[in-house]
């Protein structure tokens, strides 16, 4: 392409009023900025009161966890924060009777769910670390069961992100929630040994790996969620 | 200009809306149709909570879903169920939809100032909304629907379950709005529409019925409605539409398709009239009036 048709296309994009679609970093910044923390978690005191006992009891419950089964106890008790969270505010964010009068403002419910995620991910991750600490004996252990339990964090965060994303249901967050816990509970007495073998198996550069593929399918949902609003009806 | 250019919505096999061609400009619009109809599928397609299974809505040319935040900005919604936080004030309720609404808080705080003050609400200003009447909480929706000052402005049953004085404000409030915009009003509430729209939008089995004035309407029963104290005499076969006690006689108002030379006085039709012989093989026909 010469140079004088190079202008004229870039004449012809200006005339038609096209501007470049914000990035992700772009737009959780505009939205931040705009909102701040104060209005993005707006009326969720209810739902972090009930998530700091839960947690605080499910975080007790590691204490008594064989330690013959500590691997597996951390991968399914390291995304609880984000699912207890999650759980709380966004079913009842999703039943309340604003949900669709805010999915009709600039900043739609849906874009400001999607930047919550990543505030519920960010503390998932601290809790991630604290459960990988407080179940591993050696540092080297740590460093082990950390991208396990992150891996598993993310995975979980990405699945319920899609079901947000998807599902006008205003409980399929709910529903997801309890399915991890059936899940990892059933894994446990169905192969529990097997399971918890595997998870010893599995090499800091795999699990690494993992993790970081795993992290990037969340961004990947948080970055349709935050950009596509205009693709999936709520209702 | 807002315009619908065939649009059809589907869920599954069953059809909610069918090519409807609809041109708003400025004024009041009233949706006019039983429960069931397709009103608030075609609310939600306009603030876009939902999307045509065929067809377009342009915003000024241009299709709404590709507008995306530039037509939220340009639309005030107010849905059939209208939630809200009981423990907080409606000052506090509005900044937080002014921040959603992009608004920046200087400009928002002396909107939500103006707009309590346009509703009548100054005097619980930073009160909790849980002790709220039904009737001021729609005056915050009308409020927070207001806030961006939009141009197209969707009222969903704005008048549901409001005594009669308050329907009477919210009515004034609406005509005064009215000015400069579009005011989309959904309604089976004839006497709100006679009160306050310039257009009504009549839909039938999913399609578009009719869109015209209210007096043009009416005109379309014009000679075929008349009241009577003795209705058994009437021969002619005739759809009997309201009844109403006087001077301790029974009045039947009733409209007659066929010729009728009887004894019966000829009335003017209204609205009400129009909807209960539109809809007369409907099922959940609503005759509620002020």
């Amino acid at each position: 392409m010469t140079d004088r048709q190079k202008d004229a296309s870039i004449d012809h994009i200006l005339k038609q009023g096209l501007v470049k679609p914000p990035s992700l970093c772009q737009r959780v910044r505009e939205i931040l900025s705009m909102l701040g923390f104060g209005f993005i978690f707006w009326d969720m005191s209810y739902s972090i009161c009930f998530t700091i006992p839960t947690l605080v009891i499910t975080l007790l419950s590691l204490l008594f966890v064989p330690e013959r089964f500590s691997y597996s106890a951390a991968a399914g008790i390291a995304p609880m924060l984000f699912l207890l969270i999650t759980f709380f505010a966004e079913t009842s964010e999703r039943i309340s009777g604003l949900y669709e009068l805010k999915q009709t403002c600039r900043y739609t419910v849906r874009q400001i769910t999607a930047v919550r995620v990543m505030c519920y991910a960010a503390a998932g991750i601290l809790f991630t670390g604290v459960v990988a600490a407080i179940m591993a004996d050696t540092v080297n252990e740590f460093f082990m069961l950390l991208p396990i339990c992150l891996s598993m964090l993310f995975i979980c965060a990405a699945v319920q992100l899609s079901a947000l994303r998807l599902v006008r249901n205003g409980w399929a967050v709910a529903v997801i929630s309890a399915c991890w816990a059936a899940a990892n509970l059933a894994v446990c007495f169905v192969v529990g040994e097997w399971w918890e073998s595997f998870l010893r198996s599995v090499p800091i550069a795999i699990g690494m790996m993992a993790a970081v593929l795993s992290a990037a399918i969340l961004v990947l949902q948080i970055k349709k969620m935050l950009m596509e609003a205009n693709q999936y009806a709520i209702a | 200009m807002l315009l619908l250019n065939n649009v059809t919505k589907k869920y599954g096999n069953f059809t909610a809306l069918k090519d409807i061609n609809l041109e708003f400009t400025s004024g009041v619009y009233a949706l006019l149709a039983p429960n069931g109809a397709g009103k608030t599928t075609l609310i939600k397609m306009l603030t876009t909570l939902i999307f045509p299974t065929k067809g377009e809505i342009l915003w000024n040319g241009n299709e709404i879903v590709k507008l995306d935040s530039v037509y939220r900005d340009a639309i005030g919604y107010l849905p059939q169920e209208f939630g809200y936080y009981k423990n907080h004030s409606p000052y506090d309720f509005l900044l937080y939809l002014a921040a959603l609404k992009g608004i920046d808080r200087a400009a928002a705080s002396r909107k939500a100032d103006e707009l309590i003050e346009l509703v009548s609400l100054s005097d619980v200003r930073n009160k909790k909304m849980r002790k709220f009447s039904g009737g001021m909480i729609q005056r915050v929706g009308i409020a927070q629907a207001m806030l961006n000052n939009p141009k197209i402005l969707i009222l969903d049953e704005p008048t549901a379950g409001l005594d009669p004085k308050e329907r009477v404000r919210f009515r004034n409030l609406i005509s005064t709005l009215s000015k400069d915009r579009i005011v989309i009003l959904s309604t089976h509430i004839v006497s709100d529409i006679e009160t306050i729209a310039n257009h009504v939008i009549m839909l039938k089995d999913h399609k578009l019925l009719c869109d015209s004035s209210p007096a043009s309407i009416c005109e379309t029963l014009a000679g075929k409605v008349f009241e009577t104290a003795d209705i058994t005499s009437v021969r002619e076969p005739h759809l009997t539409l309201t009844e109403r006690q006087e001077d301790g006689r029974t009045i039947t108002r009733f409209a007659c398709d066929v010729n009728y030379f009887g004894a019966a006085r000829s009335v003017a039709p209204n609205l009400e009239d129009i909807f209960l012989y539109v809809y007369r093989d409907e099922q959940t026909v609503c005759r509620e009036v002020v």
